[in-house]
């Protein structure tokens, strides 16, 4: 049972769309008031603040000392989960914008204002989020967190494929519309992990996510074991892959106008542990939403014992040829896209997403091989409106023969037209600084920023890698035009040693109190004035 | 938070604020600000207990202002935290020197010598304290090697032609005198001292 404490009477505070903010929290009672206080002192007033207290430690009396009527209490003894706190919250929520925070983590004070601005001025976009800081800290024994650094770890534009494969939105960052959870459904609550990522994933096949580089709030991250509980999880590789293959072939209600969905017809003679073992595979190795359609006579439909989502078993004649089969699966189907896959296929990581990928990017009419087809196990994905017109108009052909009369090509996927070309040259350049090519790595990252999105990222890890490579004037120029545009500790780190190293030490000093104010609590005033005769000699030492 | 970890994560996770605290503190130290810079020395040293930077830069501080006791106390916990540190090494030197003991100013300075032949800090160091002692064939021995190293180095060229005058040797002295002016033809102190040593050599003829 729990028991909401709503304020009888709101101060009003209406300026702009209102925003419900929610704030699950358990036995985390330490840093609570810390989390809780950040949204209070947000600029964007117009909030309704929920505090759900998932069992654990009593936490009223913290919540009640800030004494502000936006904050709504959940008071809730018996601990359900992250994902039902959620929805707790949710159920009661009014605002038109959801924001998140854990109870560990703080919001800066712009946070709200600068994502509700970016939605209200992008209204096609109906989820954005900003950068955080992963503040690393050592806990002292009577649990206060000493800053130790603070790095912006996760900044990377919005990628759909990517975002179907793994997260790369840190959920406290993110501000969503309300209206999307009637599509998307609410959080799953027989998850144990990956919980977030459920739902930006699921959001994802709704809107387009508009990423704001602006560091806008702190996530903390004590050095040594994390006692978060996600991570203490993963570390159960069976409960990690059941959560995993949870979330990927989770479908939510279409339509879904961000996604074209994809209908995989496997085609098998009869049943056999091959046939099982080749759908095993495609449960285990797409990641891309698929439905499963397997054409088989009745008698062989009963000899097979399905147990995987998303699978539809379609009775066809048992004496019907593989063009046939097809055709009857086809009619069943509902996908943009088919895969035609026989089941002697090795099915491997990608095997359907690369050439899907480049299939979605082609302007042409043409369909994409999948990898391993050949001459007699023909295996392809083609657009639904293509293979409709070639069976419609060829149906005594076989189905590439039938394609081919229609004049729709049927070709490999060239390297380039791969998903995740930019995680291919992200390794590249990582491997280049492994072996110790800076310059190498610094060029690759410089010519990713400017092709491949996330600019602002890569022009970060150019200018580090210049620096590495003792190209100063390069490292001090982009650094100089990073800090102006998002400065960060460690890029304003980097441009204070270039200004060092040139003698310029008020810059330095200048660039530094920035630094050091962000690592605060308790700040080292950065102002000061020039020089002594000693100047000279002291630095010499410290080379 | 679940998510895939994209970004640059380095090793200095652990070190940053103590690396943002350490620049501030030699940079401070480099304007003359003693004061800011003991404070960040400090606060970088509650960060880093293991690390020997800011008790040479609380050391460096010290000295500048004066207070050599700290200064000897600063340089001999990074001496205990880092047995290998030049550095310290050189600070316990010049605080010996400041002290006026030049027989273990120079020891201290030649220990950080063989501990780091690039220090040029402990090769200036060892020059001041020889001109003071009047023995000089070991550190002209270090400053060859040195240059040899490190060729065109200004400062110790100059005081290599300064050591050879003063030890009898002013041919080698004019040799070094006029690479340096010609690599730095407005050095007025080598210009000056090669005056000198020419007037030597003229008077020995």
């Amino acid at each position: 049972m729990s028991a909401t404490r709503r304020p009888p009477s709101a101060r009003a505070r209406n300026d702009g769309p209102l925003v419900s903010v929610l704030l699950p929290t358990h036995n985390r009672r330490r840093y609570l008031g810390e989390a809780l206080a950040s949204v209070l002192r947000q600029t964007h007033q117009h909030l309704e603040i929920f505090v759900v207290r998932d069992g654990g430690q009593e936490v009223a009396d913290v919540v009640d000392s800030f004494q502000d009527a936006r904050v709504i209490f959940i008071d809730r003894k018996e601990n359900r989960g992250k994902p039902y706190s959620l929805n707790e919250a949710l159920s009661q929520a009014r605002g038109k914008y959801i924001a998140y925070l854990d109870d560990d983590d703080v919001y800066y004070p712009h946070h709200v204002e600068t994502l509700v601005k970016a939605l209200e001025a992008q209204t096609e976009c109906k989820v954005a989020y900003s950068d955080l800081y992963k503040t690393s800290c050592e806990v002292l024994p009577g649990g206060s967190r000493v800053p130790l650094s603070k790095h912006v770890e996760i900044s990377r534009d919005f990628d759909r494929f990517l975002m179907l494969y793994f997260n790369h939105v840190l959920h406290v960052s993110l501000m969503h519309r309300r209206e999307l959870l009637d599509k998307t459904g609410l959080y799953n609550e027989d998850l144990k992990i990956l919980i977030d990522w459920d739902m930006t994933r699921r959001l994802a096949f709704f809107s387009d996510f508009h990423h704001v580089s602006v560091v806008t709030g702190e996530y903390y991250s004590p050095v040594g074991e994390s006692d978060r509980i996600s991570f203490q999880r993963r570390k159960d590789s069976q409960e990690y892959t059941r959560n995993l293959l949870t979330i990927r072939t989770t479908r939510p209600a279409k339509p879904w106008s961000k996604i074209g969905d994809l209908s995989v017809i496997l085609l098998t003679d009869r049943v056999s542990n091959r046939t099982a073992d080749t759908m095993l595979r495609i449960w285990r190795h797409t990641f891309y939403p698929y439905k499963l359609y397997v054409p088989l006579p009745p008698a062989e439909i009963s000899r097979l014992n399905v147990d995987m989502p998303h699978v539809e078993l379609v009775p066809v004649a048992p004496v019907s040829s593989m063009a046939e089969r097809v055709d009857t699966a086809l009619q069943r189907s509902e996908g943009d896209y088919v895969a035609i896959v026989p089941e002697s296929l090795a099915v491997e990581e990608m095997w359907v997403e690369n050439p899907l990928y480049a299939l979605i990017n082609s302007a042409g009419r043409d369909g994409v091989l999948l990898e391993g087809a050949t001459a007699q196990s023909w295996a392809a994905v083609l657009r639904r409106s293509d293979l409709e017109q070639a069976r419609r108009s060829y149906p005594h052909l076989s189905v590439d023969a039938s394609l081919a009369a229609s004049g729709i090509r049927t070709r490999r996927p060239q390297e380039e037209e791969l998903p995740f070309q930019f995680d291919e040259l992200l390794r590249q350049a990582r491997a280049a600084e492994a072996d110790g090519n800076w310059v190498t790595a610094a060029r690759i990252f410089e010519c990713m920023g400017e092709r491949h999105q996330n600019a602002l990222w890569m022009k970060t890890m150019a200018a580090h890698a210049y620096f590495k490579a003792g190209d100063r004037a390069r490292a001090e120029s982009l650094s100089r035009e990073i800090n102006r545009e998002r400065p960060t500790v460690d890029t304003l780190l980097l441009e204070a040693r270039m200004q060092r190293r040139k003698g310029d030490f008020d810059a330095a000093i200048h660039l530094l109190g920035r630094a050091e104010q962000v690592l605060g609590p308790d700040p080292v005033c950065p102002v000061h004035s020039a020089g002594s005769l000693c100047a000279t000699q002291a630095e010499s030492f410290q080379r | 938070m679940d998510t895939a970890r994209t970004n640059s994560v380095d090793s200095h996770d652990r070190t940053q604020h103590y690396d943002v605290l350490r620049e501030l503190g030699d940079c401070y130290t480099s304007v003359g600000d003693y004061g800011q810079a003991q404070r960040c020395y400090e606060k970088a040293a509650s960060l880093g207990p293991d690390e020997p930077g800011p008790y040479i830069g609380l050391g460096v501080a010290s000295l500048q202002t004066g207070k050599l006791d700290d200064a000897e106390i600063a340089f001999r916990v990074a001496c205990r935290l880092d047995p290998k540190c030049a550095k310290a090494y050189a600070g316990l030197a010049m605080v010996a020197q400041q002290q006026q003991d030049f027989p273990q100013a120079f020891d201290l300075y030649m220990k950080s010598l063989e501990l780091d032949t690039d220090s040029i800090t402990a090769l200036l160091g060892l020059f001041q304290v020889s001109c003071e002692m009047g023995s000089f064939a070991r550190v002209i021995h270090y400053l060859e090697v040195y240059l040899e190293m490190h060729p065109g180095d200004p400062s110790v060229m100059y005081a290599l032609s300064a050591l050879y005058l003063k030890d009898g040797r002013p041919q080698q002295a004019r040799d070094v005198l006029r690479n340096l002016l010609t690599l730095e033809p407005g050095n007025q102190d080598a210009a000056n001292l090669l005056e000198e040593v020419e007037h030597v050599l003229a008077e020995a003829r």
